[in-house]
Order: C-alpha cells, then sequence, then structure tokens
C-alpha cells in the first residue's frame, strides 16, 4: 500500500469533528475535561476542534459563509470556563454511520471475544453484529476470526476477580515440572489464538504471565485477593525482561523474522542469504528451545553455546523417538 | 470574519467544510461551484486558470472522506449526461447518518470498546479508533469490568493490507506463493473475497477468475509483495468470510493424527485441550489440523515430548524437521 497514504491526522481529525458535533448538541453544556474523557483524546485536541467547529459552516445562499451559515458556541463560557455550548447548528443533527471497514473491524472483534465467557451469549453477539452492519455506509467487508477454546479457565479467572479470591492452578514451565500455583488474577491478554493470564503469583512474590492453554485443575481458594489490577502497574509487553534473562541469538529466514517482534528482539540485522540475526531475552533455555523447534523459517540459535547444545539435545531426543 | 483569514487552511477544516457543504445540498454541487465556494478550496480558486492542482486536491479528499465511510454520492445531469463539468456531487442525510433506531447499551458498548482494542495493534487499529469515535459520539458510556482484558488480534503479515484494500475494491491480485514441499514460489493470479484467521493464522479465500474454483492461502506463505490489479471482481453471494471459516473447521475435523504424548508434560496439556482433541488410550491423543506443515512445526516445538503416530506423511516432516534442526545446532556456529 504504497499507492495513496492519506493525511491520516487530518482524517482522524475529521473523525473527531464528525463524532464531536452530534454529542455536542445532545449534551447541550460540557466541559472540555468531560468531553476529552469521553471521546479518549487530549483536552487540546477537543479545544482545537472546538475552535474550529465555531467557525466553520455553509457557504449559505450568498456563497460567503455569513454568520448564520456557520457554527457557533458561547464563547465566554469556553475562554473563561473551559464549558461547550453550540449556540447555532449547521448541517449536522445525528452520529456518521460506521464506514465498511470500520464495521468489519468491530464484527470481527466481537466474534473473536465470543471466545471469553461472558460474552459467549451468541444471539447478544448477532444481534449487535447486525446493528454494525446496518449502520454501517456500505457492505461491511468479509473479514472474520474464529474463536478459541478457552474451556472453562477463564471462567474461573472471572469468578475468582469477581468473589475477590485467590485461584489456584497446576502449571507446568517450560522447563516441564508441573507445579500448583496460586495468584491474585490481574489481566487477561490474547494474541490471536493464544490467551494469557498475567498474574500475581504468590509463590514467587512476583508477576507472572501464564499461558492459559497450560493451566490445568484450576479452583478458586478461600484466601482473598491480595493484588488488584487497579493497584499493580503491568508491564505493556507480556514478557518482560528480568536481571536473569539469557540473551539468545538467533538467525531466521526474512521473511519470518516479524514471528519473533513479541520477544522484542534487539540487534536485529540482515545476513547473506534473505536471512536476520536477532538477540531477544528469555527467562530460561527452555523456552527458547521450544520457540525456535516449532518456529517456521529455518530458526537457528547462534549463541550462546548451551543454548544451541539444548537445541541439539533436544531435537536429537525428538528423532530417537522415531528410531524404529 | 472569512475575508480576514490567513490563506492556509488547515486540511481537516477544508475536508469539515466540504462535508457540511455537501450535506446541506439536495441537488448537489458542481466541482466549480464547490471549489469556488467551500472553505479551504475558495482560497485557492483561480476565476480565470483551470484549477488543476486543486481538482486534483478534490478527487484526493474525496477518497479521504469516503474513507471514513461519509457516502458521497454523483448525480449525473439528465439534460449532458457524461459531462464531468456538470456532475453533481452530495451526502444524501439518509444514508449519512446512523438509523436512530440503533442504539447501544452500556454492556454493549462496553463489548465494542473491547472489540475495537483487538485491533489496537497493526493497519485496522486507526479504523477501530475512529469507530469508537462514532461509538462515543452516541453517548453511551461503557461499563468498567473489575478483570482487565487485553485481547488483540494481529496483522503482521505483509500481505494483509493490500489484500484487504483489494477485497474492499473487489479486483483481482496477484502474488507468488510458496507451497510446502515446493522448491520454487508460483504466481497465482486471484480474486480475494474474503480474509479470515483460522487457529491464529490469517487465511485469504480466493476465486481464480479463469476457473471459478475457490482455494484458501495462507498469507504467511505468499512471497514478496501483492500486486493489486484494476480488473473488477463480483463476489459470488455465497462466497462469505463465515462459509470460509465453516469449510476450515470442517477440513479441521476431518484431518486426524495420532500422536504418543508424555504423562503429564506440556505436549500432553497443551495438545488435550486443543478444539475436537480426543485421548486414544492412555498416552494417545487424535489431534486435528487443517495444514500438516503447520501442525508438523508445532508438534516439532514438543521435542521428545511427542511422538506422530500417522499419517505417515505428518511423521516423515517431523522426522524430517527435527533431524535438520539437531544438524543445524551440531557444534559451533558457523
Amino acid at each position: 500500500m504504497t499507492d495513496r497514504r492519506p493525511a491520516p491526522q487530518a482524517t482522524d481529525k475529521l473523525a473527531l469533528l464528525l463524532a464531536l458535533v452530534p454529542w455536542l448538541i445532545d449534551n447541550e453544556r460540557v466541559g472540555v475535561a468531560a468531553a476529552a474523557e469521553h471521546f479518549g483524546v487530549s483536552v487540546a485536541q477537543i479545544r482545537r476542534a472546538v475552535e474550529l467547529i465555531a467557525v466553520s459552516g455553509v457557504p449559505g445562499e450568498t456563497n460567503q459563509y455569513q454568520h448564520g451559515d456557520l457554527f457557533d458556541i458561547a464563547w465566554d463560557d469556553f475562554e473563561q470556563n473551559d464549558v461547550i455550548q453550540l449556540t447555532n447548528l449547521v448541517a449536522i443533527d445525528e452520529s456518521p454511520r460506521f464506514s465498511a471497514r470500520e464495521a468489519a473491524a468491530l464484527i470481527a472483534g466481537l466474534q473473536y471475544l465470543s471466545s471469553l465467557p461472558e460474552h459467549a451469549d451468541r444471539s447478544a453477539v448477532a444481534s449487535l453484529m447486525s446493528k454494525l452492519s446496518r449502520g454501517a455506509s456500505a457492505e461491511p467487508s468479509q473479514v472474520a476470526v474464529d474463536q478459541n477454546e478457552t474451556d472453562g479457565v477463564l471462567a474461573l479467572v472471572g469468578r475468582a476477580v469477581e468473589q475477590g479470591v485467590q485461584l489456584e492452578f497446576d502449571y507446568a514451565g517450560a522447563r516441564g515440572q508441573q507445579e500448583r500455583r496460586r495468584v491474585d488474577p490481574l489481566r487477561v491478554e490474547s494474541q490471536d489464538a493464544d490467551w494469557y493470564l498475567r498474574a500475581w503469583d504468590h509463590a514467587r512474590e512476583a508477576l507472572r504471565t501464564f499461558r492459559v492453554d497450560r493451566i490445568t485443575s484450576p479452583a478458586l481458594s478461600a484466601t482473598p485477593i491480595a493484588h488488584r489490577a487497579a493497584d499493580v502497574a503491568l508491564p505493556e509487553t507480556l514478557f518482560s525482561g528480568s536481571p536473569d534473562d539469557v540473551v539468545v541469538t538467533i538467525e531466521i529466514d526474512a521473511a519470518a523474522a516479524p514471528l519473533l517482534d513479541d520477544w522484542s528482539p534487539v540487534d536485529v540485522e540482515p545476513v547473506a542469504g534473505d536471512r536476520t540475526r536477532l538477540s531477544l531475552r528469555v527467562e530460561q533455555i527452555g523456552t527458547v528451545v521450544r520457540l525456535v523447534a516449532g518456529l517456521p523459517g529455518r530458526a537457528c540459535v547462534v549463541a550462546p553455546p548451551a543454548a544451541r547444545r539444548a537445541v541439539a539435545e533436544w531435537a536429537g531426543r525428538a528423532a530417537q523417538n522415531y528410531a524404529d | 470574519m472569512s475575508t480576514s483569514r490567513a490563506p492556509r487552511i488547515p486540511v481537516e477544516e477544508r475536508l469539515f467544510s466540504l462535508v457540511l457543504a455537501l450535506l446541506a445540498t439536495d441537488v448537489g454541487l458542481t466541482k466549480s461551484e464547490i471549489l469556488s465556494t467551500v472553505q479551504g478550496y475558495r482560497q485557492r480558486y483561480d476565476t480565470a486558470g483551470d484549477n488543476v492542482a486543486l481538482e486534483r486536491q478534490f478527487e484526493r479528499d474525496k477518497d479521504d472522506i469516503r474513507e471514513l465511510g461519509v457516502p458521497l454520492e454523483t448525480l449525473d445531469d439528465p439534460a449532458a449526461s457524461g459531462n464531468n463539468q456538470l456532475l453533481r456531487y452530495r451526502i444524501p442525510r439518509g444514508s449519512y447518518e446512523l438509523p436512530l433506531d440503533i442504539s447501544f447499551s452500556p454492556e454493549e458498548t462496553a463489548l465494542l470498546t473491547l472489540a475495537a482494542m483487538v485491533w489496537r495493534e497493526g493497519t485496522l487499529s486507526g479504523e477501530s479508533r475512529r469507530a469508537l469515535l462514532k461509538l462515543r459520539s452516541l453517548g453511551g458510556a461503557a461499563s468498567v469490568p473489575e478483570l482487565e482484558y487485553a485481547p488483540r488480534i494481529r496483522s503482521r503479515d505483509a500481505a494483509f493490507e493490500p489484500l484487504r484494500t483489494a477485497l474492499d475494491r473487489g479486483v483481482v491480485v496477484r502474488f507468488d506463493y510458496l507451497k510446502p514441499g515446493d522448491a520454487e514460489p508460483r504466481r497465482r493470479e486471484l480474486a480475494p473475497f474474503a480474509l479470515v484467521q483460522h487457529q491464529g493464522r490469517w487465511v485469504v479465500a480466493a476465486v481464480e477468475p479463469d476457473t471459478g474454483s475457490r482455494k484458501n492461502f495462507l498469507l504467511s506463505r505468499v512471497v514478496g509483495p501483492v500486486q493489486v490489479t484494476t480488473r473488477p471482481f463480483e463476489r459470488p453471494a455465497d462466497a462469505t468470510a463465515e462459509s470460509v471459516l465453516a469449510g476450515l473447521e470442517a477440513l479441521r475435523r476431518s484431518n486426524t493424527a495420532l500422536v504418543r504424548v508424555v504423562e503429564a508434560s506440556d505436549a500432553e496439556v497443551r495438545l488435550s485441550k486443543r478444539r475436537g482433541t480426543e485421548a486414544r488410550g492412555d498416552d494417545v491423543l487424535a489431534v486435528h489440523y487443517s495444514d500438516r506443515q503447520v501442525l508438523a512445526e508445532e508438534l516439532s516445538s514438543f521435542g521428545p515430548e511427542v511422538t506422530v503416530l500417522e499419517p505417515q506423511g505428518l511423521r516423515d516432516l517431523v522426522v524430517a524437521r527435527l533431524r535438520r534442526l539437531a544438524a543445524d545446532h551440531a557444534g559451533e556456529a558457523a
């Protein structure tokens, strides 16, 4: 898509203008800060938008943008009290329709969310999808996402938070040994078909990320939750580094390199044969062994030697399974 | 006040003024009426000149406005059909405004907010952000859940965006596709009709324009750039994203692999949880899959925890993969 990149900022600003006007009409008198919070934009963006609306309008009968052809606001209230009140309206009454692409994005997002236990009500989701289709200015494009199995674990996570009790489950880390964990659930995250629970791990006294499909025998405990999502600053990336991390250098076909983006690779550089060399941090070598063994694009550990040996040993032992 | 204004009008002001002017007219405005009267154009309009640059600007602005879902309509003058200069432009209010009977409850608003968040990374993020603005425009606030959710769908394949463009425009594309097992990619010419994510992987469903047959392609196997042509193609009514997902799921159900797993291993836990997996005896699982190569990669990641029993083709793939992996990692790095 290099043929045309419309100034995205201008169209985003236009979208805000077209959304803001009907809301201001409905709300009559509203603070700048409240508007910013409602639309999830900055106070400065709202102020600029209102200033622009206030001087905009239609050419009118004279083609001269006469006073009555323009929006107007209560300027004193706006400038002195940061309050917005439209005093003259032009052309716009109602909220705009969704574009076909916007509706398609929301519809596909909804399908995906049906994997979550609280959104499993198919008829509610279906009615919402049909509203989006009807509310779009053209037929939404054909984009869809399938649902994933989360087999009740997430439902129990939700109940734990609701009842304010810690969640227990069996979990095998990349080293393989199963252990009973007790956690305060903080956030459910996903990346495509993979679901993760981010939680405070009481045994480790630290934040941990758990793969939902590695959790077995989950149960509610009787112990109250000690940490809530609002009290804990979760790092943005799922896999955050710690001082004990191992730095591993990997070579992979350039086309497959983006598959490693979640690991926040550093020192990314092209090497001969359309390959990419990059380094990433892992908590333990076992993690990178499984990662490399499953990646397309002939992923190969370059360093450290211990990680290379671990992959060779892992793959060699696996190949032994077939030596018959 | 307009006469005292500085000649540099911000882009969003020009676009906003264009939308307002076209919403306010029933009969429509001709291009020269727009360029000579609407804020942002009129300042640059030359009554004596040819205004070519300004006309090009107007063409781009029309595209930008349509991208936002604003239905910009052209009306042909019946008395002078085909005369571009007499085309009239307008935005019909009925197709611009969200129908009044559409409203969203706080729960629905919360769900839609989450649905938009799903796309916070990648090319659909701009669209979901704008969709959220429109949703907020209706006034409803979202209810706040106690447990935080941060679901995310990604669209990192380079082919995703051009294919979506082709989908929206209803045109044929060309790309090179590397089938597993083939040494060289092959050139394909296809009419894409749906993009679906199945089991975490993006698939484009397309019609071969010459034969009419429908095929699915994994985006990760598209090699090099996707060429978006201007050759139009009409999507058959039954060619929907839903039907593609249903087809892929049926295919997945019909393919079964038998694997032996080590008890209490990561492999046993995770493979057991895959949709439709059945236990066959103490340590054997029947696992479903839609693509043999993809499953071979997944199974290899479990290393010695898994042994493929059948089908033979999958077994061969995994063995070859493991041997190459061991060989690639033998000794010091090259």
